[in-house]
């Protein structure tokens, strides 16, 4: 397999709602990462999308709707989704153009535009249950969410305070993101903890909300990073991705097993046998914060139970042994589900060519790993980045 | 179970009921507001003009598909297009017969990239490929900015 670089990326502001149409999001992401890589639509050999349902935007086929603001006109292109998973892995995707050496410089693109859905994105959340057992039952997402959350908090005697820290970590994290939709400079763990309850343990302030956005990266080959001379390539160490059942009654909740599966597969490509010493920073799914947590054991950067007590000691601030959502995160930016690409590929990108302004990691990062979850909260993908 | 028992109406079967409880709000984006606007303010129709490409795009966009540039350069629509493509639909949304048959058209305008499928107000044997046609505007006061204040194309009278 070729390797495979990112050489350029762009998102746009994340919000509760956006003017732009789903193509004006894709464009304006599209055109920012193309100048970032300093190409022209024409260097381009393949295009790639994500993005969740089209029961969001409410336009059905929006990959193809959408996909003249991806630069897609002419070009090979296809569309890939696995709920929240996407966010990263339409940039495996895009890897794998490269790696098998079908595409020289791909474009991927990432779209959400959550605002149209009334009267609240959950009217389609609610529909990935099974029709008969589950529905009349009307499940909502937030309660499984609740039960995760419970049950991990349960096996490791986890304190509700321990966890409303990553959501105030990662807030405050995006009071220096130019795209955030949720910074505060201000909020303490007392106001996550005396948010509204909406499913006991998970509280407002546990939450990252609906979202509108885009996110665009460019990926080169070898040969193509030669060619443009490009000066800081982030390279796709290694990727894997994972499915568990798709019963959430049959995985033990307290444990992403399908993330560590990914995260080995990833670790065995990118020749990573010890991810604590080895990974210098992180940039976990966080769309509760909880997940950071989950995430983080998952990802093998922590011992099962162990993640609370990191963040706790600070080792997961900014400027701690292991950064950790540097971003700002799902939390703190926001939660356009695919276009989350931008704070998490994108975040790794960033960091690791020395592009992250006032978020930049003060030591020197070499690795960094990030995921995505999704589906039916049975999905993993990972990606290993480095220079 | 025999093919003769075979129904049409899949709700005299035993079912269970479902019903995805969403509806949808959707902006009209910054090259649609731009468009729409002058549609219903001053009854104009605009399009973008790609200089790179030399494309003029119709419905108007704020970015050339072929080079993604941002386009701003705005220009207004020749009065008379012509038709290129055209069908008449005899049967309703419901599958009965409607109660005139409607005739669609794709409408070109010159030097313009692009276009509109709209109906066009004219008997069908009267339609034909190039048959030249002009918008009908809602009176300003109706005009809602929609696609509809087009109410439809009419043969050009020359």
């Amino acid at each position: 397999m070729r390797k495979v670089a990112v050489i350029g990326a762009g998102m746009t502001l994340f919000r509760r709602r956006l003017m732009e149409t789903p193509k004006e999001l894709c464009f304006e992401a599209t055109r920012m990462a193309l100048d970032s890589a300093g190409i022209e639509l024409k260097d381009v050999d393949a295009v790639i999308s994500g993005s969740a349902p089209d029961g969001f935007d409410g336009v059905h086929m929006k990959g193809e709707y959408y996909s003249d603001g991806c630069g897609a006109y002419g070009k090979p292109y296809m569309r890939v989704f696995v709920g929240g998973g996407t966010g990263v892995f339409s940039a495996i995707s895009g890897w794998y153009h490269i790696a098998s050496g079908l595409a020289d410089i791909a474009l991927v693109v990432n779209e959400e535009k959550m605002s149209s859905c009334q009267p609240h994105p959950q009217s389609v959340f609610a529909h990935i249950w099974d029709p008969i057992l589950d529905r009349p039952l009307k499940p909502n997402l937030i309660w499984i969410f609740a039960m995760e959350m419970n049950r991990y908090m349960t096996v490791h005697k986890i304190k509700k305070e321990d966890i409303a820290l990553v959501a105030v970590k990662n807030k405050r994290n995006a009071v220096d993101h130019p795209c955030a939709q949720l910074a505060d400079p201000n909020i303490t763990v007392d106001d996550v903890l005396n948010s509204e309850v909406l499913a006991w343990p998970v509280q407002r302030l546990d939450i990252s909300p609906p979202s509108d956005g885009a996110a665009a990266l460019v990926m080169a080959s070898e040969d193509a990073v030669k060619r443009l001379h490009v000066e800081t390539p982030v390279w796709m160490k290694g990727v894997g991705w994972c499915i568990d059942s798709t019963m959430w009654t049959d995985r033990d909740l307290y444990f992403p097993e399908y993330v560590a599966r990914a995260a080995k597969m990833a670790y065995k490509m990118a020749k990573i046998d010890n991810p604590r010493k080895q990974i210098d920073f992180a940039e976990p799914y966080d769309p509760f914060d909880y997940k950071e947590l989950h995430h983080m054991e998952g990802l093998l950067l922590a011992k099962k139970g162990e993640a609370p007590i990191m963040t706790r000691e600070g080792v997961t601030q900014r400027d701690g042994d292991l950064p950790t959502c540097p971003s700002g995160g799902l939390l703190g930016v926001g939660n356009p589900i695919a276009a989350t690409m931008g704070v998490k590929i994108g975040e790794l990108y960033w960091q690791l060519s020395g592009q992250a302004g006032k978020r930049q990691i003060p030591h020197e990062i070499k690795t960094g790993v990030t995921n995505a979850w999704g589906d039916l909260m049975q999905y993993g993908a990972v990606a290993v980045m480095g220079v | 179970m025999t093919f003769i028992e075979k129904t049409t109406d899949h709700r005299k079967l035993r079912r269970w009921e479902g019903n995805i409880e969403a509806d949808y709000i959707y902006t009209s984006g910054l090259a649609g507001e731009r468009f729409f606007t002058e549609l219903r303010k001053n009854g104009r129709i605009l399009a973008t003009h790609c200089p790179r490409c030399d494309l003029t795009y119709l419905p108007p966009r704020m970015y050339c598909e072929r080079c993604l540039a941002e386009l701003r350069d705005w220009k207004e629509v020749p009065a008379t297009g012509r038709v290129e493509a055209f069908t008449v639909a005899r049967l309703d949304e419901e599958g009965h017969e409607a109660p005139e048959p409607q005739v669609w058209a794709f409408i070109k305008f010159p030097g313009i990239h692009g276009g509109f499928v709209h109906i066009v107000a004219a008997p069908e044997e009267k339609v034909k490929r190039g048959l030249e046609v002009r918008p009908r505007l809602k009176p300003q006061p109706l005009r809602t900015g929609e696609i509809t204040d087009i109410e439809a194309f009419e043969p050009a009278e020359h």
